[in-house]
């Protein structure tokens, strides 16, 4: 029970999904089941557990295994390459299934008896040719080893649909934490965070400092930490249960947590003036969770302060950040004005003495829109290179020359993926192609005042 | 080659290892001469004087601009190289983390072609600090999964041994670069490094800090399939613990696209840390302010071409590089002219130059425009006939004349930073905020008569004291910080601009304390004046009977001009000074230039522009509407564009059919009509001649080709246009 005794520590609140496993897969004189599918959302420990299982299990007894991430096997030759490497080693060409079983075959006369193959995101058997899946279920019957086959996904295994048929599996299902069990496996990491506030401390600080914050941390206990994640999984755990991400979010709002600490603004003990400091870098850095920004200290501090409403911000920001050329700027307002106006409305938008307009009911009628019949809630429509071209020349004010370099923006704007082709993308030169505006109304109405043009005024949805 | 006799068989190839040889030998041999050589110019113009004289401005500038482009990018890579340094030592490690792979994301800009050079300068940078393997991988060759690992794979094998000497070692195939075959090849390469187990013991993170790195450069971020990039950054991460991957994506747009392309089970794989290059508009500002602005080079360029070349890059590219190129055509451009204009260089050189003159040449300066006010100013008819014929006589005159030149530009630029100093921070700023717009005004057009010249400077008198006098006193200390840095003692010349440019900034000084003088009397004497003011008129008002007769005194008071303030008064006087003796004098548009300024400053804008911006569109339809411009035969010179000839070729008569045609084009009509211009018999009835309707068809198939036509599938024989 060595293995699984070491599992367990290292793999907090996963003590039935560890025992399970090694009863099924461990003594190779027993015969293993042809395959255990094993499912559960990311950050349940799927995958490091089974990696760290077979590490251990090809130490201790006479067996041999492989773990191969299906994502890197793009082709069936890669997959199969790779398990034979590991599992009869050295470098074999196997080129299909058939000598795939073949090679394995003949590993029998080898005294090994136990083999493991573990596949990660398993999902991707299904989009592999048509018998992996199917022959790799049944891959002990095969090839008359004792070997095991370990197929790790998100998915649940209901969702492998096969034309010739899945043979039975037996599945393991790994439940996310609750929070009692993430905060256990969180505490665990107490000590590797302290250790790195340390080496924070020495990395930024002068000696007098340094050594004054040194002593506050000394005083850093289990409990105060335990309390630390009692707050921070308040606000988080409604948001992410991916233990992972977890852990480097608690780790790096821990840093935070104790800067007020740190500087002797703030008693250890003063758990409610340290809530009230963190509460809103807490709440900032849930907005980020995932993204994973890697920021210095200075530029947190000072987002902190920024951050009231994120997602105007951010949309203001990232066009300021985008430094198109003026003409740039232009061709975009006429893809997007192309994009979510229909042709015929051109002729009255765009041309100034446009003749008067027959007013019928029908017209009327059409005119009075439903909010489902707003092209800004249908989604842009494809638009022709040409009807681009003229619009932009209606909405410019000067007169620029059709050159290359006007051309070329466009191209760059496909580049940019602010523009996309919606169809005939290799027959651009016959004019046929045609192209969608993919950025948003705000986005083009900053722009717009960039330029000092009204967007709105060409909208036919808003005129 | 006696085993081969006949050469029917078909082809042999002999191994016998000379060629390697010779090859490496031919490469240096080019390397070695090319120094000597200068590319596809014959060596008759690479030997004439203004040939030199152009190397040498443009190796001078070009390097000016290469060093100011390290410098300007070299923050930003220096901290990138640290975050690259500093992931050696992986923090989640303690966290038992450790599938997860470090990225920098480097916000570029949009003008992606453009950067390619600054990720080699950033691959160099890194190598030169830590020992690892840079891969630099493109969007065109990630098109798939498989060759997108397969070309990271062999570059990260293969590629340090592009050049090697001997190319003895087996080469791996493309499909034999996977994953494992890169774990192997780390292995055999750095086995201290990656032989234990990363998760064994904590002690051993403390070695692994000097792990060989394995970094990606993606420069194109924006251009991959994201699926793609979503299945090569989960294969980075899954094997990021036997090797020590790192990503650099180069974005063009904001970070933003980065979360777009990305989903959260990839993002959470990646460390992301946004690094920011200096934008692209901010770089081209440094390269017109010190370089192309610099009073170092004699070369100028004219307000107009300078305005036409920042144009294009502000309106249309944002390419520095292209810029660059623009202006290096400008200088090719101006020095091709002749050999005259060899003496646009350093005065002491030039003088050299002056001996080495033709004939030919003296004539060449004699035709420049500014020449002729200068004879005309000259009221000795000897004289005048002398430096219209002699040319010793000229070539004596020369050096004074061309010292002007140098001493009137040097002031130039020495005022363009006083008077920028004083327009720049003005409310909307009238006359633009930068130095480049600054010098494009000034030198295009005389600025004293433009109304936002007017605007700031009504705007510069409505000042208040201090902010006026903070301003002046600023604009001086500017002006003498730039001469001292850039003109004094280090340019020649530099004694004979000195006197100007002190007298000057000590008038103006003189003045700006009389308008602090101003001040404090006027602080005194404005009181009693509003005192007595305030006095006197109610009293007066209330003197007065009949309504008539206040209200003739009011009129009369508001008439009265208000007692102009002494500030005031100096505030006009300053600014009076300033215009006159600085502005108009050394600020004026170049026609007001001294005698030869054209040797000086290139103004040809029109060429630069043909030939710079391709016009395809209108190129075609010149040449199809007009063949004589191209073709300069004498048989279709034309009276109109729209005149056809028979003679015209036949592909440019139906153009101008077609385009008499609209939407659809009827073959039969357009036959007809082709018929009647190349082959006009009175009969219409007759058979057309299938000559010409061959050469119908070729036309119609030529026009097919160029995109101007096509088959409509609708409606039978008839063709559809597809411009306008």
């Amino acid at each position: 029970m060595y293995t699984t005794e070491l599992l367990e520590n290292r793999y907090p609140c996963r003590t039935d999904f560890i025992r399970i496993l090694y009863c099924m897969v461990s003594k190779s004189e027993e015969n293993f089941p042809s395959a255990i599918y094993i499912s559960g959302h990311t950050g349940t420990g799927k995958t490091a557990i089974v990696k760290d299982f077979l590490n251990i299990h090809a130490e201790c007894e006479n067996n041999r295994t492989v773990l191969v991430n299906c994502v890197e096997c793009y082709t069936t030759k890669i997959l199969y390459e790779h398990i034979l490497e590991e599992l009869v080693l050295g470098g074999t060409r196997c080129d299909n299934f058939k000598e795939f079983v073949e090679i394995l075959r003949q590993a029998k006369n080898v005294e090994q008896s136990g083999f493991v193959v573990a596949l990660d995101n398993a999902d991707r058997l299904r989009d592999m040719d048509n018998n992996i899946l199917p022959s790799l279920l049944r891959l002990q019957e095969f090839t008359g080893l004792n070997i095991c086959v370990l197929l790790i996904s998100q998915i649940p295994l209901e969702k492998y649909y096969c034309k010739t048929g899945v043979s039975e599996v037996i599945s393991l299902y790994t439940p996310q934490y609750t929070k009692v069990e993430t905060l256990k496996i969180l505490s665990g990491s107490f000590e590797n965070t302290v250790h790195m506030l340390k080496c924070r401390i020495n990395d930024n600080c002068d000696a007098k400092v340094q050594r004054n914050q040194l002593v506050i941390v000394e005083q850093i206990t289990q409990e105060f930490y335990n309390n630390y994640l009692n707050i921070f999984l308040s606000v988080f755990y409604k948001a992410c249960r991916d233990v992972p991400e977890l852990k480097i979010t608690a780790s790096k709002c821990f840093f935070t947590y104790m800067e007020p600490v740190l500087n002797g603004n703030v008693e250890l003990s003063d758990v409610a003036r340290l809530w009230r400091n963190i509460a809103v870098p807490l709440r900032s850095s849930l907005s980020q969770v995932y993204m994973r920004f890697d920021k210095v200290e200075s530029e947190m501090l000072s987002n902190h302060n920024l951050e009231g409403n994120l997602a105007d911000n951010s949309l203001r920001k990232l066009a300021r950040a985008f430094e198109l050329p003026f003409y740039g700027k232009y061709l975009l307002i006429a893809a997007f004005l192309a994009s979510h106006n229909s042709a015929n409305q051109d002729k009255r938008l765009f041309v100034k003495h446009h003749g008067k307009q027959r007013k019928r009911l029908q017209s009327v009628n059409a005119k009075a829109k439903v909010a489902e019949k707003m092209s800004s809630s249908l989604g842009p429509k494809s638009f022709s290179l040409d009807r681009l071209l003229a619009i932009f020349y209606a909405i410019l004010d000067e007169k620029v020359g059709l050159t290359c370099n006007l051309l070329s923006q466009i191209s760059t704007l496909v580049h940019l993926k602010l523009l996309g082709f919606v169809s005939g993308e290799n027959n651009v030169m016959d004019g046929s192609a045609r192209l969608q505006c993919t950025v948003g109304l705000e986005f083009i109405l900053y722009i717009g005042k960039v330029v000092g043009f009204n967007v709105y005024q060409y909208l036919c949805d808003f005129a | 080659m006696d085993s081969t006799i006949s050469v029917s068989k078909g082809c042999f190839v002999f191994k016998n290892g000379a060629t390697r040889a010779d090859k490496s030998k031919k490469a240096t041999k080019r390397k070695k001469a090319s120094p000597g050589q200068t590319g596809i110019l014959g060596k008759e113009i690479t030997d004439q004087p203004f040939y030199a004289v152009y190397a040498e401005t443009w190796n001078k500038i070009q390097s000016h601009i290469d060093a100011l482009q390290i410098e300007s990018s070299a923050k930003t890579l220096q901290e990138l190289v640290d975050y690259v340094v500093k992931e050696s030592k992986n923090e989640e490690k303690y966290l038992g983390l450790v599938e997860i792979v470090p990225a920098a994301a480097l916000l570029t800009g949009i003008n992606q072609p453009d950067h390619l050079e600054q990720f080699d300068n950033l691959s160099h940078r890194i190598n030169e600090q830590i020992s690892a393997s840079i891969c630099l991988l493109q969007s065109r060759d990630c098109s798939t999964l498989k060759s997108a690992v397969e070309t990271m794979v062999y570059n990260f094998i293969e590629a340090p041994h592009e050049d090697d000497e001997d190319r003895d070692h087996k080469r791996l195939r493309k499909s034999q670069c996977t994953m494992n075959q890169l774990k192997t090849w780390y292995r055999n390469n750095w086995p201290d490094a990656s032989h234990k187990n990363p998760q064994s013991n904590e002690e051993d993170n403390a070695n692994s800090k000097a792990r060989h790195m394995l970094i990606v450069i993606l420069p194109d971020f924006e251009c991959f399939n994201a699926f793609i990039l979503q299945d090569l950054i989960l294969i980075l991460s899954s094997n990021c613990t036997d090797l020590p991957f790192m990503l650099i994506l180069g974005i063009a747009t904001s970070i933003a696209a980065v979360h777009n392309a990305l989903p959260y089970h990839v993002t959470s794989k990646i460390k992301l840390r946004i690094f920011k290059t200096q934008s692209a508009p901010v770089g081209l500002n440094e390269i017109l302010e010190k370089v192309i602005l610099s009073p170092k080079y004699a070369f100028h360029l004219s307000g107009k071409a300078f305005k036409f070349l920042t144009h294009i890059f502000l309106y249309y590219d944002f390419s520095i590089n292209g810029f660059i190129q623009g202006f290096k055509y400008c200088l090719m451009e101006h020095y091709f002219q002749g050999n005259a204009y060899a003496l646009c260089c350093n005065y002491s050189t030039s003088l050299t130059k002056i001996k080495a003159l033709t004939h030919d040449d003296m004539e060449m300066i004699r035709k420049q425009l500014s020449f002729r006010p200068y004879v005309e100013s000259i009221n000795d008819c000897k004289r005048i006939i002398a430096i219209l014929t002699d040319d010793d006589y000229l070539k004596k005159k020369l050096p004074s004349l061309l010292k002007e030149c140098h001493i009137y530009f040097m002031l130039y630029r020495i005022f363009l930073e006083f008077l920028t100093v004083l327009v720049e921070d003005l409310p909307k700023c009238p006359l633009g905020k930068f130095r480049r717009e600054l010098y494009a005004t000034c030198l295009a057009k005389d600025v004293c008569s433009q109304p936002e010249y007017k605007e700031c400077w009504q705007v510069l008198a409505f000042m208040s004291k201090d902010e006026f006098v903070a301003k002046i006193s600023k604009a001086i200390t500017q002006t003498q910080e730039f001469y001292e840095q850039e003109i004094h003692e280090k340019l020649e010349l530099f004694a004979d601009c000195e006197e100007i440019v002190i007298t000057k900034l000590h008038d103006v000084k003189e003045l700006l304390t009389k308008v602090v003088m101003a001040g404090m009397d006027a602080g005194k004497s404005q009181q009693q004046q509003q005192q007595q003011t305030t006095v006197t008129s109610p009293e007066e008002l209330k003197q007065v009977s009949s309504r008539q007769d206040l209200k003739d005194k009011l009129l009369q008071m508001s008439k009265e001009q208000k007692p102009v303030s002494e500030f005031a008064k100096s505030v006009q006087e300053t600014l009076d000074y300033i215009e006159k003796e600085i502005v108009m004098t050394h600020l004026g548009p170049l026609q007001k230039a001294p005698p030869l300024h054209e040797l000086f400053v290139f103004s040809d804008i029109a060429t630069v522009k043909r030939n710079i911006i391709g016009a395809p569109r209108a190129a075609l339809h010149m040449a199809l509407n007009n063949p004589h411009f191209y073709l300069q035969c004498k048989c279709c010179n034309l009276r109109e564009n729209t005149q056809l000839l028979p003679s015209l070729p036949d592909i440019s008569v139906m153009y101008k059919l077609h385009l008499e045609c609209g939407r659809m084009i009827n073959l039969y009509d357009w036959l007809q009509a082709f018929r009647s211009v190349v082959d006009f018999t009175e009969d219409d009835q007759e058979q057309i001649d299938p000559q010409i309707q061959a050469r119908f068809t070729r036309a119609v198939a030529e026009l097919q080709f160029l995109g101007y036509i096509k088959m409509s599938k609708r409606k039978t024989d008839h063709a559809t246009r597809l411009t306008w």
